[in-house]
Order: C-alpha cells, then sequence, then structure tokens
C-alpha cells in the first residue's frame, strides 16, 4: 500500500477520483456510460499522441513539431482519400508511414547534428507549417468519401445501459488502446525501451552500457511521428473535415498531460499508466466543467489552476518521503 | 587562434541579409519607410524575446510570456479607456494604467517564480499551466472583445518619433541597455548564469537559488508588461490573441541566438541581432511579394543552418586543435 502511494502516479489518480466525484455531485450524468464513452472518444486524439510523447519525453527530449505533423498528415490523406483510394487499411498505412518519416528526419537532424531537441523541431514545425498553408493554400476538404465517414461513426458492439438503451464501443478508442498498449510492451519488454529509460536517467552512462544512441534517437522520433500519424487518421474519422488547422494548442496539452503524468521532464522517469490518468484528467476536467454548465473562460482557469495544484502536490510529496529516505539513512 | 563567437557569426549573417536584400531591392528595401517599418515592428517582439532569454538562462522556458504580456496589457486597457471615458486627466490616467501593467506583470510573475523556484516544479509545465490560466483571465475580463477608447496621447509610446526615431525604438534600446547591465554585470545576473550552467553546485555554493530564480520570472513577466504597453499603444487597443503568435517565434529568436537551451549561456546582443535576422528575413521576403508561408519556411530552414553551422564550426575548431596537439607531440618525439 505504501509503495502504492510513494508511486508518482497517484497523485493525478486520486485527483482524477476526487475530480470525478465533486463533477458527479453536481451533475449526475457525468458517470453515465455514454458520457464516458464520450470523453473517451473525443481525447483518443490526445492519448494517443502522448504514448508517443511519453518515450521522447522519457528520454529526455521533446517534440514540438507534433502539431505541425498532426496538420500535414491529415491533410496528405485527405488529398490521398480524394485522389487514390478510400481503403481504410491503406489510409492508415499511409498515414503512419508519411508520420513516421516526418518524424525520422526529425530523429536522424537531432542524432546527427546534436542540435537540442526543442530547438531543432521548432525550426522543423516552423518549415512543416509553411508547407502545408502553401501547398493545400488553406483549402478545407468536406467531401472526404463516404465509406471513410462511415468508418468514423463505426461501432465495435453494443453495451446495454438499461431502459432498453444500447451504447456503443467507437473504433477510435481501440486505437488509443493499442497505441497504450503498444508503447507499454515497447518500455517494458524490449532492449530499446530500456535503452530509452537509461539514456533518459545518464545518456553517458547508457552509451558505456552499449546502447546506441543515435538508433534510439531516430527509432523513437519515427516512432512519436508514427502514432502522430496514427492520431491524424482517427482524428480525421472523428472531425469529417481536412484542413491546414493550427495545432500548436494540441502540441502544449500532449505535453502538458505527460508530464502531469508524472514523467519527468529532464528524462529517465515515466509510465504508461500515469500518461494515460494525464489524459484523463484533462479530460474529465473539460468535460465537467462542460456539464456543469460553466463557461469558457473559467474551463481555461481551472485547468491552469488544476496542473499547478496537482504538479505543486506531487513535487511536494516527492520531497517529503526523500527527506524520509534520508532520515533512514541517518 | 581566435575563439569562435557566435555572436560574430551571427552578426554577420545578419549583414549578408542586408546585402543581399539591399542588392535585389535598393529602392524598397532600403527606403527611408520601409526601414521605419521595421523599426516600429521590432522593439515589441525583441523585448519579448529578452524576456524570453532570461529564463532560457536558467534552462527554464517560458511558455505564458505572451499570455501574461497581454494580460497586463488588457488590464491597463481597462484604466485607459475607463478613465479616458471619465474625462480624467491624462496626467494621472497613462501613469496609472502604466502602474496597473506593471503590477500585473509582478502578480504573473510571481505566480510562475513561486511554483518554480519555491515549490520545485518543472518550468515547462507550470508556465503552460499559468499560460491557460492567464488566457482565461484575459476573456474572462474582455469576453474576446478588442478594448479601445484610448486617450490620445497614449498612441505615442507605440507609434511617436522623436527626430525621426521610433519611439518604441528608443524605449527598446533602453531596454537593451538595462538587460545588459542586469544580466552581464551584476551578481544577480553572474548568478543567474550559475544556476543555469549547475543549479546544485550554485546551491551548494551557498547562494539563494530559490531567490535568484524568483527574481529571473519576475523579471521576465517586467519585460512583458513594457512590451504591452508599447503593443497596446501601437494597436491601440488590447485582445486576448495579441502577441500570441510571439511566442513560438521568441523561442527561436533566443535560440538562433545562440543561447543554450539546457541553460547557463545566452548573450544579450546575440538575441537582439537575432530578433534583427527575423525581422529583415520577413520584412524582405515581404518586399519580394513572396508567400508568407514560405517566409516560415526559411525562418525554419534558417534556425536549423545557423544551428548546425555552429555544431559544425566548433568540432571544426577541436578536430584543428586535435591535428595540432598530435604534431607538437610528434615534434616533441
Amino acid at each position: 500500500m505504501k509503495y502504492l502511494i510513494r508511486r508518482r502516479e497517484m497523485v493525478v489518480f486520486l485527483a482524477v477520483l476526487f475530480i470525478s466525484a465533486v463533477i458527479y455531485l453536481n451533475n449526475h450524468n457525468f458517470l453515465r456510460l455514454e458520457n464516458i464513452i464520450d470523453i473517451l472518444k473525443a481525447n483518443t486524439v490526445l492519448g494517443i499522441m502522448a504514448m508517443g510523447m511519453l518515450l521522447v519525453i522519457i528520454m529526455g527530449g521533446i517534440d514540438v513539431s507534433v502539431g505541425a505533423i498532426l496538420a500535414a498528415v491529415t491533410v496528405l490523406i485527405g488529398n490521398f482519400m480524394l485522389t487514390w483510394s478510400d481503403n481504410i487499411i491503406l489510409i492508415f498505412l499511409i498515414g503512419g508511414l508519411c508520420g513516421a518519416t516526418l518524424g525520422m528526419i526529425n530523429g536522424i537532424l537531432i542524432a546527427e547534428l546534436k542540435i537540442p531537441p526543442i530547438v531543432l523541431t521548432l525550426g522543423t514545425m516552423s518549415i512543416i507549417n509553411g508547407c502545408i498553408l502553401y501547398f493545400s493554400k488553406g483549402v478545407y476538404i468536406n467531401n472526404l468519401p463516404h465509406s471513410f465517414t462511415e468508418f468514423g461513426r463505426l461501432t465495435l458492439f453494443r453495451i446495454p445501459v438499461g431502459n432498453g438503451v444500447m451504447v456503443g464501443f467507437p473504433v477510435q478508442i481501440v486505437f488509443f488502446l493499442t497505441a497504450a498498449i503498444l508503447t507499454w510492451i515497447i518500455l517494458k519488454f524490449t532492449l530499446i525501451g530500456r535503452g530509452i529509460y537509461a539514456m533518459g536517467g545518464n545518456p553517458d552512462s547508457a552509451v558505456r552500457i552499449g546502447y546506441n544512441r543515435d538508433r534510439i534517437t531516430i527509432f523513437l522520433y519515427s516512432y512519436m511521428g508514427f502514432m502522430v500519424g496514427l492520431a491524424a487518421v482517427v482524428y480525421t474519422s472523428i472531425i469529417g473535415l481536412v484542413g491546414a488547422n493550427n495545432f500548436s494548442g494540441v502540441m502544449l496539452q500532449v505535453i502538458a498531460v505527460v508530464v502531469l503524468g508524472g514523467t519527468n521532464i529532464l528524462g529517465g522517469a515515466g509510465t504508461v499508466f500515469g500518461t494515460a490518468m494525464g489524459v484523463f484528467l484533462m479530460a474529465i476536467i473539460n468535460n465537467g466543467l462542460v456539464l456543469m454548465h460553466i463557461p469558457a473562460y473559467w474551463q481555461k482557469i481551472v485547468a491552469g489552476m488544476v496542473i499547478i495544484i496537482v504538479a505543486s502536490i506531487d513535487v511536494i510529496q516527492r520531497k517529503h518521503s526523500e527527506r524520509e529516505l534520508n532520515k533512514v539513512d541517518l | 587562434m581566435r575563439k569562435y563567437s557566435k555572436e560574430w557569426f551571427l552578426l554577420g549573417v545578419l549583414l549578408i541579409l542586408i546585402a543581399i536584400m539591399s542588392f535585389l531591392s535598393p529602392d524598397k528595401f532600403l527606403s527611408f519607410d520601409n526601414l521605419q517599418s521595421m523599426a516600429f515592428q521590432l522593439p515589441e517582439f525583441g523585448i519579448i524575446a529578452l524576456a524570453m532569454m532570461a529564463v532560457i538562462l536558467t534552462g527554464g522556458i517560458n511558455l505564458s510570456v505572451t499570455a501574461a504580456t497581454s494580460l497586463s496589457g488588457i488590464l491597463a486597457a481597462f484604466i485607459l479607456a475607463g478613465f479616458n471615458a471619465a474625462g480624467v486627466n491624462i496626467l494621472i490616467t497613462i501613469p496609472v494604467a502604466i502602474v496597473v501593467a506593471l503590477i500585473t506583470a509582478i502578480v504573473c510573475g510571481a505566480i510562475n517564480g513561486l511554483a518554480i523556484s519555491y515549490i520545485g516544479v518543472s518550468p515547462i509545465l507550470v508556465t503552460l499551466a499559468t499560460m491557460t490560466l492567464f488566457e482565461g483571465i484575459s476573456l474572462k475580463f474582455t469576453k474576446g472583445d478588442a478594448i479601445s477608447g484610448f486617450p490620445e496621447k497614449y498612441y505615442y509610446f507605440g507609434n511617436g518619433t522623436i527626430l525621426d526615431v521610433p519611439v518604441p525604438l528608443i524605449i527598446f534600446v533602453m531596454v537593451i541597455v538595462i538587460a545588459i547591465i542586469l544580466l552581464e554585470h551584476t551578481p544577480w545576473g553572474f548568478k543567474v548564469h550559475m544556476l543555469g550552467y549547475n543549479p546544485k553546485a550554485t546551491a551548494l555554493s551557498g547562494i539563494d537559488t530559490k531567490k535568484v530564480l524568483f527574481k529571473v520570472y519576475l523579471f521576465s513577466a517586467l519585460l512583458g508588461s513594457i512590451a504591452a504597453i508599447i503593443m497596446t499603444s501601437r494597436y491601440n487597443s488590447a485582445k486576448v490573441d495579441y502577441g500570441s503568435s510571439y511566442l513560438f517565434q521568441s523561442l527561436t529568436a533566443v535560440v538562433l541566438g545562440g543561447s543554450d537551451v539546457t541553460g547557463g549561456y545566452g548573450k544579450v546582443m546575440g538575441t537582439v541581432i537575432a530578433v534583427a535576422i527575423l525581422q529583415v528575413t520577413s520584412s524582405g521576403l515581404n518586399i519580394f511579394g513572396i508567400n508568407r508561408n514560405i517566409t516560415d519556411i526559411i525562418t525554419g530552414a534558417i534556425l536549423i543552418l545557423v544551428l548546425a553551422s555552429h555544431y559544425i564550426n566548433i568540432h571544426y575548431l577541436q578536430y584543428q586543435r586535435l591535428k595540432k596537439s598530435i604534431k607538437q607531440k610528434k615534434d616533441i618525439i
């Protein structure tokens, strides 16, 4: 039990429970299955991208170009659907590949030129954003093929919620779960995953042990790109519209949920569970405030304050436990 | 052997850029109007970039800088518009508005500083949160509308000229001088650099790192409020999203200016030159009628190229040194 409380993710988990309880007391609709599924569906994009960002941040890097890559892939698949094929599997393949390629460019440049990731991705963000706007000319595509929009509304199975009403389980959530499980497996069971933790903890020691820094970096950013590509297809399937949006807000949210989930921004620590909790926390704050009929500007104020408070509690608690550890040593 | 300096390299890049632009279009780029319009656009961006730089020196980041800027601008705008409508003398209105902007900045900076230095939360998370927080507060006050109806004299801060030199440029030069003195010639500035280079060693050498860090965030927010005064005056109104596009641009300028994002190194002049490079690029390309999006692409490319050349230069120098030392050893043998 003590072990559980000491874990960094627990603060976020408790915050999720506490805020859920507060919202539930105000509006009983909050815990209805339909609402929960809606929350999950609306936040799959954030969740999938957070899984990629988790790996990058564990290694001590950061990728601010995710918003640009997301926009680039949505525009690319939008045009692909119109001109070539509306085969779902092909679209996912193309989306993932395009994302991975853009991510790989980031990875190769970071590994070869040794430019700090935040700087390099800032540069590629600007380049990619410029390219999208220049080539798409800011035109929106709203006549996506029928089969794709149908796919966006696809539900896998139905869950009865009483009174003979059935709730469908949206296909998008499956992608989030797949991304989370895949990331968990990579982090837990593969050499590269262990290498990511080692690199984040102490790059020099990790290189001396025999991890290939460049190879891990390139893999990492490609994986990040792949996740963003996947998220782009899922996003398009939910929105049903393609356009050169500015996703810089999304990028900041992705970083926020990963760090909120107990991931050390300096690298070396972080878990899939914590990140998922970070996503949930962000999701329920946004959804709950809507259910409580609170104006939009309050949502921003509350979201900002909750992040600061949760992060502060986490840090204070960690300092406290460190002090206790020192006592034992003495 | 001369030491390789990032700032001189940047100055070279700037001069080459200006030379290319003037060569390609001497009548337009070097015209008085264009130079003056650049001088009007540069200061607000430059001051925000300096605000960002001070924080990056400590190894942190301030994503809330533009949100705090627009919040202090908005609160000052309420005073300006309200007092103006009530017919209060401008000699009272304008100082009160400026004081309100500065106080707002101090409060914003103190929130960041408290959470980052005294509690110890990572800067990127705190400033992300305060960014949304300040945006929310700004939205609560304005409901998304622009506030206007300022006294006429207030216009002077952003649009006036003294002997053909724009007033904002004069304010910018003053800010640069203050920043150079504070960050590069005072004990506090030295401590800021130390803190960025090695926080643990700084704390162990008896420096109150928390206090130093707290002041950095105050300094950053105060610079932001100066930018807010120029911006509200230049647009003659205040709105939530004024200046929000400067967030990543200022980060770009700081990094282009040679500052180390991990902290410990950064020169005020480097940032200023980088701001000038970005301004010359965007104004120059604008004159040639090149698409705004191409400018984004070129800005990103310049950023990566300059940083890559820093890397190559440093490695080339190391290689030369290595060759020299090997040769010396051979001579001895």
